[in-house]
């Protein structure tokens, strides 16, 4: 990402210094026609149309001179990348006795991590062996003539791509407008059944367009592609324009099923039971067994609810049992560790929760998602910084 | 399973609802107080047997009233917990569950042999359990059928916050002559009738002072007013009439039930009172103790001795077990040997819910979700206590 | 519509979050009742969301309520909840001590007596929102007092307020619950030193409507 931000530093500051030139190379010659056409909306990759035009040595500006300089070089480094690359690939394969030619990405990993095993903690800090392309990242081509006159009409904007892109979702917009309200004349109303399902996505996230852009934007930005891709979507003819809205939209996860629910055991008695090992809530751990055909009976480390005295760890443990609608029909035994009652009881809690998951139906198993039972509460206390009374709190500012 | 669950939670409701529709019913008919009885009975928690002598295993779980002038007569200088002393007032009615640790002990005192020496029972149970509670149904056990009540409401007082200590004539001894003297107001009240009945006279001249003295054969009455009168004297009194009392009740004329709570206050290591020299006074350097540790051995008949211990009266440090054995110490366990000891447990399923619907009866418990009841019965793990806390902010 | 975006401008700071709190995108717990007015379209949409656990001091039981858990809140001082959790319960038993009392004495007018504490809580809350406020606003070199129309969360914020100040105003021997239980009982009933307050604040804003428009202007 530095990499194309200072390229495009590196290109803005050429435009500047050459402006005189390039004036003067746009009043001197017109476009011959069909030159500009090769320019694709987002061009990302690195290719040079050399034209008959560029015979002409005098007319070709200093900007595209240099441009085309950087792109052979980066053409040929790209080349000599791809080499070493399948180069490496072979003596890999070679290495692990498979076949040069059906040695997949994946391969390579696992060789990498087995060959050049690595203790450093983030996985982006150990040795690891990619295509050219994913290593290096793609780089705009050349946004102007050999004259050095733009190509696109957005050109001085800096993030002409992104700029293309808000354009056409305005673009679109209104020609949905405009069918509403033809619609309306004609007392047509939109097909409910057509309705754009978004449920499940969400819109393309920052990080994400700007590698589809090339380009890098500010978070303003991003907030005002998010808002007029809101208003496209809240159109009641959306639909029409699915294609276009789904370039710019990104699947999500559904939450309560990434989580595999485990089948209960048998235990000696007959009775179905399921243990959750390693429940933790501030300092607190815990292990929690529930059973299912029971009594009620709960039992904390060998007492009942009463080693917790204040109401509120107790109504704690109440809640995911009273939610699930399995309270007095399921026996619970826990056993915990350090931390203080709140901690304790939170911790048994969420252990009671995930327990209880195998006994109840899909539907509860939501629910309780959604009452926020079944996430693992990880906040910690948060550390005391130097300079300030504590975590947030700064001093009392005094002048002097 | 939930339709059925829900159904069932629907009758709870119906039935709860026509409960009070029924004591609606009675109250709008007010002036007469058989049909108002008559109603009770309907009630599954509720009886109309009033005499504690008459309660049987069919009344288990089930509340009687405790008439209002034999409360008065009881319990004004204590015996009921303060909570349960407010719960009464905002219920407008006394009421007293019939439990099982009270059915026992009432049944061994039934059958007991009054001939032979005193059975000291012992309650014993964890915090909120109800030992002051059983206590006092057996309390009004012994008003009703002619027992002269020796009844010391919560004996740690004493220990723990005495309104006065001073020095006694015995050397080293402390007194509590205003504790004495409240104890001595509080055994008028509750004995004023019977002793009027039983005419009991003392045996022997009790002399005070040089121009105080209550002769022989004067009535006990006198003596106990003479130690109301004169606090200075309040606790030679106090040794006076339970050595009277005994002599009296072995030879017949009377009986006597004994009922300390607490009684394990007599024991403890220390109490919270000074002596001159600043230091802590162990239980027996207060006079107060002598008569009530001497009432409780077994040199006498013609009479009942309930104890209870507790761990709350004990201070922090000695609390890890209710055991009686571990609350009374060496010392205090061999001067009870041998004992009857009854344990009174958290309520029972059908104790809970009969309290439920008493607490629902009397508009105590507004709010009635669905599996309401199954919630507080896990939250209070059906100790009795917890549950009066717990329902107080429903 | 907007958790969506809420969502994916979350996640691209994502790489940075503190352990003390939950990302941003993560949504809040709903309870039962909440979840039985969604309508299924409406619960689907959560679907996909990560949802913070729910609070330590939050349970879907006959213990807990939404408006006793705010006024919980604003009894506590320095986090001492457990305490402010003592003090509400021990303001509900007074509440509730007085109104059964009075039932059971006279049982002829049972339907006027209210014993459910809660409800009187609520009622009393309701009785003592505001609809306007004062704000003072410089307009020319001088303030002027400039009536206000306040949202609903802080409407309710303040009569709570409102309900609390006039129960530590009170007489400092009794305790806070019974001062707390009685200012409500007056609230409930459409008097007290609340109410007057809030019809305080209504005149003085009814007074100064002329300078209204200074809002705008």
């Amino acid at each position: 990402m530095s990499k194309t931000m200072a390229l495009r530093v590196f290109g803005l500051n050429l435009v500047k210094t050459n402006r005189s030139l390039l004036q003067n190379a746009c009043k001197a010659t017109a476009l011959p026609a069909g030159q500009t056409v090769a320019e694709a909306s987002y061009a990302t990759e690195v290719t040079v149309h050399a034209s008959p035009a560029a015979i002409q040595k005098q007319k070709v500006s200093k900007a595209m001179k240099a441009y085309l300089k950087r792109a052979t070089e980066h053409d040929e480094f790209m080349k000599t990348q791809h080499l070493e690359f399948q180069i490496g690939k072979r003596h890999l394969a070679n290495m692990m006795g498979a076949d040069a030619e059906t040695f997949t990405q994946e391969d390579i990993d696992e060789a990498i991590s087995y060959l050049f095993p690595s203790g450093l903690y983030d996985p982006k800090a150990r040795p690891a062996m990619k295509t050219p392309e994913e290593v290096f990242p793609a780089r705009k081509a050349a946004e102007f003539d050999e004259t050095g006159r733009p190509f696109h009409s957005m050109f001085y904007t800096g993030k002409p791509n992104f700029f293309q892109l808000l354009h056409e979702i305005v673009e679109e917009t209104n020609k949905l407008y405009e069918l509403e309200e033809r619609m309306l004349r004609r007392g047509i109303k939109p097909d409910e059944n057509q309705k754009l399902e978004i449920a499940g996505f969400q819109v393309l996230p920052k990080d994400q367009l700007e590698t589809q852009l090339v380009e890098s934007i500010a978070d303003i930005e991003y907030t005002n592609f998010s808002n007029s891709m809101d208003r496209l979507i809240a159109s009641p003819y959306a639909y029409k324009s699915k294609a276009f809205i789904e370039r710019y939209l990104k699947p999500l996860m559904d939450q309560s099923k990434q989580l595999e629910v485990p089948k209960p055991k048998i235990d000696e008695q007959g009775r179905q039971y399921i243990t959750t090992y390693e429940c933790l809530r501030k300092t607190a751990r815990a292990d929690v067994t529930v059973r299912m055909p029971g009594t009620g009976k709960i039992s904390i480390n060998g007492q009942d609810v009463s080693y917790f005295e204040d109401e509120n760890s107790r109504e704690q443990l109440l809640f995911p049992l009273n939610y699930s609608e399995l309270l007095g029909k399921v026996d619970v035994e826990a056993n915990v560790e350090g931390g203080g009652p709140s901690g304790q009881s939170g911790a048994i809690r969420w252990g009671i929760a995930m327990c209880l998951r195998s006994f109840v139906d899909q539907e509860m198993i939501e629910s309780m998602r959604l009452a926020g039972l079944l996430t693992r509460d990880y906040r910690r206390r948060e550390r005391k910084k130097f300079g300030q009374e504590g975590a947030r709190r700064k001093y009392t500012w005094k002048k002097r | 399973m939930k339709m059925f669950r829900k159904h069932l939670g629907n009758l709870s409701r119906v039935s709860t609802q026509l409960q009070r529709n029924v004591v609606q019913l009675s109250t709008n008919a007010e002036a007469s107080p058989i049909e108002e009885t008559a109603a009770a009975s309907v009630n599954e928690f509720r009886t109309a047997v009033a005499n504690p002598g008459e309660h049987s295993a069919l009344h288990v779980a089930k509340f009687y009233t405790i008439p209002v002038e034999q409360k008065k007569q009881i319990f004004t200088g204590g015996g009921l917990p303060k909570q349960y002393e407010q719960q009464i007032k905002t219920f407008t009615e006394p009421c007293l569950m019939v439990r099982s640790p009270a059915l026992e002990l009432l049944h061994y005192i039934k059958n007991a042999d009054l001939t032979k020496p005193v059975v000291r029972y012992v309650l014993y149970g964890d915090n909120g359990v109800g030992k002051t509670l059983t206590m006092a149904h057996v309390l009004h056990y012994g008003a009703i059928n002619d027992f002269l009540l020796v009844h010391v409401p919560w004996a740690p007082n004493w220990m723990k916050r005495p309104k006065e200590a001073s020095n006694a004539s015995q050397e080293g001894m402390l007194d509590l002559p205003f504790d004495a003297a409240a104890w001595l107001v509080h055994f008028k009240t509750q004995n004023a009738k019977l002793l009027q009945q039983l005419q009991l006279k003392t045996n022997k001249e009790y002399v005070w002072s040089k121009r105080e003295s209550t002769p022989a054969g004067s009535s006990l009455i006198e003596l106990v007013e003479h130690g109301i009168a004169r606090i200075k004297y309040a606790t030679d009194t106090t040794v006076a009439l339970i050595s009277e009392l005994k002599q009296l009740s072995t030879a017949g004329q009377c009986k006597i039930m004994v009922a300390i709570d607490g009684f394990n206050a007599f024991f403890h290591p220390e109490t919270r009172i000074f002596s001159d020299n600043k230091q802590r006074v162990t239980p027996d350097r207060i006079t107060l103790t002598q008569p009530f540790l001497d009432i409780t051995n077994y040199d006498w008949t013609n009479g009942v001795c309930i104890l209870s211990v507790d761990k709350i009266a004990m201070t922090e440090g000695y609390m890890d077990s209710y055991m009686p054995r571990y609350l009374l110490g060496t010392q205090g366990f061999e001067h009870i040997d041998p004992f009857v000891p009854i344990h009174v447990e958290n309520y029972t399923d059908k104790e809970f819910h009969s309290y439920i619907n008493y607490y629902l009866d009397r508009h105590w418990i507004n709010k009635t979700p669905q599996g309401f009841e199954e919630q507080l019965k896990f939250m209070s793990n059906k100790n009795p206590y917890t549950l009066m806390q717990l329902v107080k902010a429903l | 519509m907007a958790v969506f975006y809420r969502i994916a401008i979350q996640s691209s700071i994502y790489g940075c979050r503190s352990m003390s709190m939950f990302p941003k995108h993560f949504g809040d717990p709903l309870r039962k009742k909440d979840m039985e007015d969604l309508n299924k379209s409406e619960l689907t949409k959560f679907y996909h969301i990560p949802i913070k656990a729910a609070l330590n001091n939050h349970s879907d039981t006959v213990f807990s309520d939404e408006i006793k858990l705010k006024m919980m809140n604003y009894i506590t001082k320095n986090g001492n909840k457990a305490l402010a959790r003592g003090l509400l319960s021990r303001t509900f038993e007074i509440i509730k001590r007085a109104q059964t009392e009075r039932l059971h004495l006279s049982p002829t007018d049972k339907q006027n007596v209210n014993t459910n504490a809660e409800k009187l809580l609520i009622e009393a809350v309701e009785n003592s929102r505001p609809l306007l406020q004062l704000t003072s606003i410089k307009r020319g070199g001088v303030n002027y007092q400039v009536p206000v129309p306040i949202t609903k969360k802080r409407s309710y914020f303040l009569a709570m307020k409102w309900l609390l100040d006039a129960a530590f105003e009170k007489d400092k021997k009794v305790c806070l619950p019974e001062r707390l239980a009685w200012e409500i009982l007056d609230a409930a009933h459409g008097q007290g030193r609340v109410i007057k307050k809030k019809d305080d604040v209504h005149k003085q804003c009814e007074s100064n409507r002329a300078y209204a428009h200074y809002r705008w202007s």
